[in-house]
């Protein structure tokens, strides 16, 4: 489904964030990125959403060329895939219901569908009852499900978790964990970017791990080990 | 679809534009006075250039004979003048009809009957009213006159001072005021400009955001453009009322206090046009603001948006 072909990034500055890198990840499955910062997880991730170019290579998304996406194109390219973030990267001044409805107004879905489909959704990641609130009146834990909540409302092919439990508690880790294997259950691919090596170990399913933007490793039921 | 996504992004930026409170008020202020003083030079520009063609056209020369010319010689003198290429046109004023004008003079109308029993009703010379085809040739004109029908002419007179007076304020004003107005335009370009680039700069997470969640780039950038105009729209109606204060209740001072009669006669030249076009100048207040606003929108958000 995404495929990483002789992919080279280079930063200004003769930065090699990733060499040399073949990756081949197939529907359906849920990979952990692991490595050390600066090691190129986000760099990797940011080529399969188009915020970045390989300086090098190529990257393919259903067999398609990346590169062969023409800018204006983009946007509808992004629906295909949700993002989640360290830093939840909410709209501070909306509510819940909008921040979530916020992903479907841009798509131009009529007021009837928002109002259908984001309640929905928030009941399926458990804040259904505080679609009014403002970001700032939820919990860390809670506004990281509100992000899963918007990234997954477009019904995504491909949810990428960039560091997305970095500012959890243990117990609120867990919990985006297991709604991220629950959704992957319904054949949603997942990417998660992350060095907390207890979950990783916990989940069990395939492990890249990068180093120094090199694929060092890259096991089926793999560990967290770099 | 489109339509929808329109009326989205509109309610976006009318959000944004009442969200930022005293940056869209102070900025409001600083554009309103822009707007303002360009608009005060647009309309003292525009009237004095009205003006100075009315002028051109009541300026004349009054040429007064001697009581004992007869008719038959003043009628004969004036189509001798009419033939010179200079002239556009000659005037027959008989001594009666300056006597019948002198009387209409509302003003001084019981003053001006009482001394005419007394002296008479031929008491006023008979004279020409010529008018030249452009108005530096009245000297030439005068002299010409005075050289042809020296002996039957009590005296020449111009308006022409006065004509020579208000031709310079208008002109010193037109001046002023075109240098003025491009500077003033210029400072509201700027603030507008960089008005939006603040809000954008607070923003600027929010972009990453709606990009990531597929917003289109128009779909970002339509928001900034309606708050735009919303500058301009809140800024035009501001600066019209403002301007409409200034010429109902500033200028009639300007016009009761002007010691020489040629200001007077300017204020309410400028005063007269305004009101006549209130609207037109509002519109075009209206307009520009709106077009400064979508300009300045659609250039600031370029670096954000990675395009």
């Amino acid at each position: 489904m995404i495929k990483f072909e002789n992919v080279t990034k280079i930063f200004p500055g003769d930065f090699i964030a990733l060499e040399d890198i073949d990756l081949f990840i197939d529907k359906g499955e849920f990979i952990s990125i692991v490595g050390q910062s600066g090691a190129g997880k986000s760099t990797l991730l940011k080529l399969i959403y188009a915020e970045e170019q390989p300086t090098t290579g190529k990257v393919y998304f259903e067999e398609r060329p990346l590169d062969g996406i023409k800018r204006r194109h983009l946007p509808y390219y992004r629906r295909n895939i949700g993002t989640v973030f360290q830093d939840f990267k909410l709209l501070p001044q909306r509510t819940i219901f909008e921040n979530v409805a916020y992903a479907l107004e841009v798509a131009g879905e009529t007021n009837a569908e928002i109002s259908e489909k984001v309640p929905k959704i928030l009941d399926i990641v458990g804040l259904g009852d505080k679609m009014e609130k403002f970001p700032k009146q939820l919990s860390g834990g809670e506004q990281q499900r509100v992000s899963l909540a918007r990234a997954l409302i477009h019904r995504p092919k491909v949810i990428i978790a960039d560091e997305p439990t970095g500012n959890l508690d243990p117990i609120s880790t867990w919990e985006l964990i297991k709604l991220l294997l629950k959704i992957n259950d319904f054949g949603t691919t997942i990417l998660l970017a992350t060095h907390n090596k207890n979950i990783v170990d916990r989940i069990g399913k395939r492990v890249v791990a990068l180093d120094k933007g090199k694929v060092i490793r890259d096991h089926k039921k793999g560990k967290y080990v770099i | 679809m489109k339509l929808l996504k329109l009326w989205r992004t509109f309610k976006e930026g009318f959000k944004n534009f009442y969200r930022n409170g005293w940056l869209s008020v102070a900025t409001a202020v600083i554009l309103t006075l822009s707007l303002y003083i360009v608009g005060i030079f647009a309309i003292v520009g525009v009237a004095s250039n009205v003006l100075l063609k009315n002028i051109q056209g009541v300026a004349n020369i009054s040429v007064y004979f001697n009581p004992e010319v007869s008719e038959a010689k003043i009628m004969e003198i004036k189509s001798n003048l009419e033939s010179f290429r200079e002239i556009n046109s000659a005037e027959y004023v008989s001594k009666e009809q300056a006597m019948q004008e002198l009387l209409s003079m509302e003003d001084i109308q019981d003053a001006i009957s009482r001394a005419v029993e007394e002296v008479g009703n031929d008491a006023l010379p008979a004279s020409l009213i010529i008018t030249a085809k452009q108005s530096d040739q009245y000297e030439i004109i005068s002299q010409a006159i005075r050289g042809s029908y020296g002996g039957e002419i009590e005296k020449i007179e111009d308006n022409k001072k006065i004509i020579d007076e208000i031709n310079g304020i208008t002109k010193l004003s037109e001046r002023a005021g075109l240098i003025l107005g491009i500077i003033f335009l210029l400072i509201a370009v700027l603030i507008t400009f960089n008005t939006i680039r603040i809000t954008m700069y607070s923003h600027r997470q929010e972009f990453e955001i709606m990009r990531l969640v597929g917003a289109s780039n128009l779909y970002v950038r339509m928001p900034f453009v309606f708050e735009g105009i919303f500058y301009g729209l809140f800024t035009a109606i501001t600066a019209t009322l403002f301007l409409f204060a200034t010429v109902k209740f500033v200028f009639p001072v300007l016009i009761r206090e002007s010691a020489s009669q040629s200001a007077k006669v300017f204020f309410e030249q400028v005063n007269s046009f305004y009101f006549q076009y209130v609207w037109l100048v509002f519109g075009i207040l209206l307009l520009f603001g709106m077009i400064m606003g979508v300009i300045s929108g659609f250039i600031a958000i370029r670096r954000y948006l990675k395009v």
